[in-house]
């Protein structure tokens, strides 16, 4: 990496370390839920992005560490570390136990069963006595936004450098080979099946911290937000615009298109529900590759790169 | 010697179709095996069985003395098997030394384990099959003789005992069959034992140590390239397809 | 018995999102919505034009079906070639739009379909059923079987499965791809209009209503399998009496849980549907 990149990323680490200095109430509270976003669409990013296989399960993950926090704060009496410890342990149980059989599906059936798996979690959930059933939890308040901000902070760099780790090692060209070509892959001596619950697990791991953090700064949990679809499908989007398979990509997705859709929101709702969705569709069209491709290559090319995907695309 | 691999007694049945029926051969150390027959005679699926694509419906497959019916592919892929694909299977996304590179990664006893040695081991295996002009390009870039050979580079990295080479002349022009001869040469040189699909006659006639013939699924000649291209069987099959 | 009746609505749900997932490889997230917009065309037709929505049915159909065509020949031919996530993504920002769009043009009230006989009831075997409930299941029946024998019998519908089948293939013979897709797609955009008719009948319909029917629809889908018409009739008929049964025995919550618990178990035991063909 060019020493002046590293320069560039480590002087807007700290100048994003700093703001809950310099920042509004409001600006923290909106780089909390920006950075935790940017977390999961990074998490989804070692199962989509490298793997190649587009999970909808990832919200289970978070959902399962929002919970492990949730249960052992408020059941048992734990420290917020320990409850950590457990909603990770939670995931890497999930992702095993469910990865196994339902990694052996292949694109479009990947994607629904853990579509499908993500919607049973939420019923089942609110059935279960120890998580509160339907009416939720409700956990400890701790009313220290820098904390939380930190954290989050926190948790982004480390997954980013978990990623950044991956692009250089044995592993993550096992993923990408997985990715690009499956079968080839296991000729060549890639043990698929292990590589993909592993990749699962991870990208479980790192949703499930993301919601135990969550969960303790809201200080309040129920089934249907916990285990929400359309933060999964926020992530996806976020980590595709971004730049599926790249290593800061999901980060610059999350970060504009939470801005984006912050600013719209103070306008019509419906004005800016409407305006995310032609936006997806025009992305998907003119730069499907997302945006960090977009600025590799769109420099060089200019608008041609608009018609060069199309023509590419197109029947 | 020992034999490096045997196929014992392989069978392999698709829903009603008998692809292949009680074929067995052996394959030594450092030989070269020739194996042809009209298409559709079952060439591929016999690859298909010792890379571990398939599993044989009845037989053995026996790699170093052990039977290795039951192991997933990439096991056999850590065993030292290593094959090419006759319809080509790069990895589109990747260049052509990441490509390689991969086979270098994960090939015998699990490959390197540094993506430093990996990549040189990879860029040495591109200089042997005459690529190294290519090194970066995207793989989905290379034409269709240079796709064979990124076919025969990958299967090189993974530092195989066995080669299987599934028609990697296919569609070749004379010189650069020529050239692609050389290369397999250079591999049996290594140490490697090679198995050889091909259509081209005139080329795994000088290819071959021994030759293989298989028809409708089963064995019906083996033995040194001349005497088995005179025998009358082999030639009713051929002919036989010819004239129909 | 309710979930008979439910199960022959769910079905035709489906049907336009098998036909398009299985002939054009695309699964379209914007079904539900489509669904839903058929169910507010039909509303309109009936509260502005006082046409009665069973009669509607027909000029529904047609109305999607050109809307249909004309979108997927316009946007969706853009991404097809590209990898299926984009696709998804693309009917996906679809489904978004015509959420807010359905949002602002109707606001998010809840309207029915109430046609004058609504409140009837008929009696069938030991059980009272509501009259429309009955004419619904019915036309849903009608729709299905008439898909089955319009793929089996005439020219548009064998070129569509040999489009399925095989694209190189059916080029040969003379197939515009370009034009049979998007055939199908407004097809398919018209089963789900007609569905959309039918849901508004018996239930309510709001612009949120999309994506749980999207849901459904893939549901049922892959539990029938893709291939056969009557694979889709059957998988709603057993989603229908699942959901029914787990409602009336287990319990409201659980009705979900049946039904997803059970799209993973066929995923995962069965992919090709309790009635599809290998692929």
């Amino acid at each position: 990496m060019k020493p002046r990149n590293m320069g560039l990323i480590l002087a807007a680490l700290v100048l994003l370390a700093g703001l809950p200095w310099y920042g509004s109430d409001l600006l923290i509270q909106f780089g909390i839920n920006a950075l935790l976003l940017a977390v999961l669409a990074q998490g989804w990013n070692i199962i989509g992005g490298y793997t190649g296989y587009a999970s909808f399960g990832n919200s289970v993950f978070y959902g399962l560490g929002s919970y492990g926090v949730a249960i052992a704060m408020v059941q048992w009496h734990l420290p917020f570390g320990i409850g950590m410890g457990f909603g990770v342990v939670l995931a890497v149980v999930f992702a095993v136990l469910i990865g196994v059989p339902v990694l052996r599906l292949k694109g479009h059936y990947f994607a629904i069963a853990t579509l499908a798996l993500a919607a049973v979690m939420t019923a089942i959930v609110s059935n279960v006595g120890l998580a509160g059933q339907n009416i939720g939890l409700v956990l400890p308040p701790l009313n220290d936004d820098r904390l939380f901000y930190e954290l989050s902070l926190g948790l982004l760099t480390i997954t980013t450098l978990t990623i950044w780790a991956l692009t250089h090692s044995r592993f993550g060209f096992g993923l990408i080979a997985i990715r690009e070509n499956e079968e080839g892959a296991a000729v060549m001596g890639v043990n698929t099946t292990l590589y993909k619950v592993t990749a699962f697990a991870l990208s479980g791991i790192f949703s499930a911290l993301a919601g135990g953090i969550h969960a303790y700064w809201i200080t309040f949990l129920d089934p249907d937000s916990a285990f929400d679809l359309t933060l999964n499908v926020k992530m996806i989007i976020m980590a595709v615009f971004g730049g599926p398979g790249t290593v800061f990509g999901p980060i610059v997705g999350a970060l504009s298109l939470s801005a984006v859709s912050e600013f719209l929101s103070s306008e019509v709702t419906s004005i800016a529900g409407l305006f995310f969705g032609v936006v997806i569709v025009a992305a998907v069209v003119l730069m499907p590759r997302g945006l960090a491709d977009l600025l590799r290559r769109g420099r060089k090319m200019g608008w041609g790169y608009f018609a060069e995907n199309i023509r590419r695309h197109r029947l | 010697m020992k034999p490096l691999l045997e196929v014992r007694h392989a069978t392999r049945k698709f829903a009603g179709l008998v692809a292949l029926k009680d074929v067995s051969f052996t394959l030594a150390p450092g030989e070269i095996l020739g194996l042809i027959g009209p298409n559709g005679a079952g060439k591929t699926t016999v690859i298909n069985l010792i890379s571990g694509t398939l599993k044989p419906s009845a037989g053995e497959i026996v790699f170093r003395n052990e039977i290795i019916n039951r192991l997933p592919a990439f096991r056999r892929a850590r065993l030292g098997i290593g094959r090419t694909f006759q319809i080509m299977q790069p990895f589109p996304g990747l260049s052509v030394l990441e490509n390689v590179a991969i086979g270098a990664l994960f090939g015998r006893d699990g490959g390197h384990a540094k993506l430093a040695t990996a990549r040189e081991y990879a860029r040495e295996c591109l200089e042997f099959v005459g690529l190294d002009n290519f090194i970066d390009k995207r793989a989905d870039e290379l034409g269709g003789p240079g796709r064979k050979r990124l076919e025969l580079a990958k299967a090189l990295a993974m530092q195989p005992q066995v080669l299987l080479c599934d028609e990697v002349m296919a569609g070749l022009n004379h010189v650069e069959i020529d050239e692609v001869i050389y290369i397999i040469r250079k591999v049996r040189d290594r140490g490697i034992s090679v198995l050889v699909i091909e259509h081209v006659i005139k080329a795994i006639m000088s290819l071959s140590d021994r030759l293989l013939v298989l028809h409708h699924g089963e064995k019906i000649a083996e033995g040194e390239p001349d005497a088995v291209l005179e025998d009358p069987v082999v030639i009713e099959a051929y002919l036989g397809k010819r004239r129909s | 018995m309710n979930g008979i009746l439910q199960g022959g609505l769910y079905a035709v749900m489906a049907l336009g999102m098998a036909l398009v997932w299985g002939v054009l490889n695309i699964v379209n997230l914007a079904h539900g919505a489509f669904i839903m917009l058929g169910g507010y065309l039909s509303w309109c037709l009936f509260t502005y034009l006082h046409i009665d929505p069973f009669l509607g049915l027909p000029l529904t159909f047609i109305i999607m079906f050109m809307l249909g065509y004309a979108l997927q020949r316009g946007l969706i031919n853009l991404v097809i070639r590209a990898p299926m996530f984009n696709t998804l993504l693309l009917t996906f920002g679809l489904q978004v739009v015509l959420t807010y769009l359905a949002q602002l043009v109707f606001s998010a009230d809840f309207r029915t379909i109430n046609p004058p006989y609504a409140g009837n009831s008929v009696a069938v075997g030991s059980v009272v059923v509501p009259e429309v409930r009955l004419a619904v299941f019915c036309v849903a029946i009608i729709l299905t079987v008439g898909m089955w024998q319009f793929l089996l019998h005439t020219r548009l519908g064998r070129a569509i499965r040999a489009t399925a089948q095989n694209l190189t293939a059916a080029r040969l013979y003379g197939v515009e791809p370009r034009h049979l897709y998007a055939m199908t797609y407004g097809l398919g955009i018209a089963l789900a209009g007609a569905a959309g008719t039918l849901h508004g009948i018996v239930s309510q319909i709001h612009p949120y209503v999309g994506a749980s029917l999207t849901a459904k629809s893939f549901a049922i889908s892959i539990i029938g399998g893709l291939d056969n018409p009557l694979g889709v009739l059957v998988g709603g008929l057993f989603l229908g009496i699942v959901e029914s049964l787990t409602t009336v025995y287990i319990g409201q919550t659980y009705a979900d849980v049946a039904s997803f618990g059970i799209l993973v178990l066929v995923l995962i035991v069965r992919p090709r549907g309790l009635l599809g063909r290998a692929k």
